[in-house]
């Protein structure tokens, strides 16, 4: 580590340094500006991680297959009796139906996921399963119970309330009582969801009896999904067969979107730094080309010159670089995200409260610095270079 | 000879409206621990002679050897690896960045060369006490005056201990009694087998009874060469 080239190295580093601070206001501009795109850039990329991670957790408990019929490309109900041909196929291990709608609450400006289910009894009439804050699941013989999550008992002004109403179709109103909340932990699902039994859901939305909106499939053997998939599709026509791979890419797919949207924008912003840096950097003051003329003359050769600004950038670009990423992961990991939540969770009124859990993916922390750092030291390159050739006789 | 310039010409702006002959045929040599004093009005060619014996940059056309090395139409590579390994230049205005230390000033030669931190201050603390001005050395430059800039301009030049020292204009901006300290300074090197070439319009200067040799410029051309003494 003691010789003259590694000595060389440390010392410009070390002026490098000296310099940096001597220049402090006007590196602290480009610092605060780079930290703040890496902050962004990290951000989008830990919250898309975090928010795919979960998708792929609260799939666990999500049918294997849901069958749905389309009409004109559009979905419509289903007839309930397709349930028994579904059973015949070999493999299958149950068939539900479920009604599946959306309700807009006018008065609060809401839109309510209406489920309603073949309520379970025995062991699973409780809800732990679907891990209830409070409470339990309506049983099969009640009419009008509803589990909802505490951001819906809030939009509704429930209270200690346990009664509220909805308007069917016609206008004339279905009478419900909360008999269970869903726990928060699982609110990136659940946080806009009423829960009730077919029936009550048949009722409010008017659907026909004998319809439902889908049909959900069990296979026995979860390696059989695809195959049973395209059985069913054979089976029944005009269906859409949707398995849960194929949820958890849309889900992929929809935060993927939402997240290279904001990348988008931010690839914009980050040209507009490199732009920035770039005229910074290449704006020599008359004190810095006489600073540089006299290096020349006291023996720093053209790559001297160069290797100080390239440090002097490299310093700059990795400080901001950790700090842009480390703030991002506080951001994420202790403020849920809150600047980006509703850019990448916008899709419902009541926006999910859950936490995100950041995943720490090398690959990925690497792809930001390419992005970032790579094209920072490239837009400093060339005034580097513009620096380094001023001539020793510039201070004659 | 240490510096051999023969027919030496340096022609700024070549073909250009603008051109200039800053020097004309110039056949100049100086031996080791000689010291020169290069004499002149403004824009006889002194500066750009002093350039060139100091390797800031090559003649147009002639031949230059320094310390042994041809000089003419070198690359700028080889150009700032002569100047660092065979010149001290001192400069008319210092030139010290007055945002740094005395100390820091100093050592800027040493930088490139990887020496250590603690290395470069030691050779730094001999020539500050050596010129009287190591009270000076944490000072930032632009506290200085004009005989203690001079000074560290001076250690400046001899850190990296050159055998050729070339000095524009050294007492310009100093008062008689400080200059002649300066002068004088500048002339101990010379015990050290030093070679010095300066450039002054002070008598006293080329008055020095260590200098050796006064050369005449006008118009980029030697006009007379008189051997002191």
């Amino acid at each position: 580590m003691n010789t003259p080239f590694f000595g060389r190295l440390l010392n410009i580093l070390d002026y490098a340094l000296s310099s940096l601070r001597r220049n402090l206001g006007k590196n602290c501009t480009v610092f605060i500006l780079f930290t703040l795109v890496i902050f962004l850039f990290a951000s989008f990329q830990l919250m898309t991680g975090g928010l795919t991670e979960l998708a792929q957790k609260v799939l666990v408990t999500a049918p294997d297959i849901t069958v749905q019929q389309m009409s004109a490309g559009r979905q419509v109900a289903i007839a309930a009796d397709a349930k028994e041909k579904l059973t015949g196929i070999f493999g299958v291990s149950k068939v539900k139906e479920r009604i599946w709608g959306y309700y807009f609450d006018e008065s609060n400006g809401a839109n309510y996921t209406v489920i309603g289910i073949s309520l379970p009894a025995g062991d699973d009439a409780g809800g732990s399963w679907l891990g209830l804050e409070e409470g339990r699941l309506p049983r099969p013989d009640e009419r009008g119970k509803v589990v909802v999550s505490r951001d819906i008992r809030d939009k509704l002004g429930l209270g200690s309330r346990r009664h509220f109403s909805l308007f069917r179709p016609d206008l004339s109103l279905a009478s419900f009582e909360t008999v269970g909340t869903f726990s928060g932990t699982l609110d990136i699902l659940t946080a806009d969801v009423i829960l009730m039994s077919l029936d009550d859901a048949r009722d409010l939305f008017a659907i026909v009896p004998g319809f439902v909106t889908d049909l959900l499939v069990d296979a026995g053997n979860p390696l059989e999904v695809e195959t049973i998939a395209g059985k069913i599709n054979d089976l029944l026509s005009g269906v859409r067969v949707i398995t849960r791979n194929r949820i958890l890419k849309t889900y992929t797919v929809v935060f993927g979107w939402r997240s290279g949207l904001g990348g988008i924008c931010l690839l914009t912003a980050l040209v507009a730094f490199a732009i920035f840096a770039w005229d910074r950097a290449s704006g020599l003051s008359r004190e810095e080309v006489r600073e540089v003329g006299i290096l020349r003359v006291l023996g720093w050769q053209t790559n001297d010159i160069i290797l100080l600004r390239f440090f002097e950038s490299a310093v700059i670009a990795l400080l901001a670089f950790f700090t842009g990423y480390l703030l991002a992961w506080i951001h994420v990991a202790g403020f849920d995200g809150t600047f980006l939540r509703p850019i990448l969770l916008g899709w419902s009124v009541l926006r999910p409260s859950f936490t995100f859990v950041p995943q720490f993916a090398f690959s990925d922390m690497l792809l930001i610095f390419s992005i970032s750092v790579f094209p920072y030291l490239c837009a400093t390159a060339v005034p580097a270079w513009r620096a380094a050739v001023v001539r020793a006789d510039s201070v004659i | 000879m240490l510096i051999t310039l023969e027919s030496v010409d340096k022609i700024y702006n070549s073909g250009a409206i603008n051109e200039v002959a800053a020097l004309r045929e110039i056949d100049l040599t100086v031996a080791e621990g000689e010291m020169v004093c290069l004499q002149g009005p403004s824009g006889s060619g002194k500066t750009t002679l002093l350039s060139v014996i100091g390797c800031i940059f090559s003649p147009t056309s002639g031949r230059a050897t320094i310390g042994g090395r041809r000089i003419s139409r070198l690359p700028d590579h080889f150009l700032t690896r002569y100047r660092r390994e065979l010149i001290g230049f001192i400069f008319q205005n210092y030139n010290m960045l007055g945002h740094l230390s005395v100390l820091e000033n100093i050592t800027l030669p040493l930088l490139p060369l990887g020496i250590s931190p603690g290395r470069r201050e030691k050779m730094a603390d001999a020539l500050l006490d050596k010129l009287a001005i190591g009270h000076r050395k944490h000072f930032i430059a632009d506290q200085l005056s004009g005989g203690e800039l001079q000074r560290a301009a001076i250690a400046r030049a001899l850190i990296n201990n050159p055998p050729i020292i070339v000095a524009d204009e050294p007492t310009a901006h100093l008062d008689g009694k400080l200059a002649l300290e300066i002068i004088d300074l500048l002339a101990e090197q010379k015990a050290d087998g030093r070679t010095l070439i300066l450039s002054s319009h002070d008598p006293a200067v080329s008055g020095h009874p260590r200098v050796d040799r006064v050369v005449a410029l006008r118009d980029g051309r030697i006009s007379s060469q008189v051997s002191a003494g």
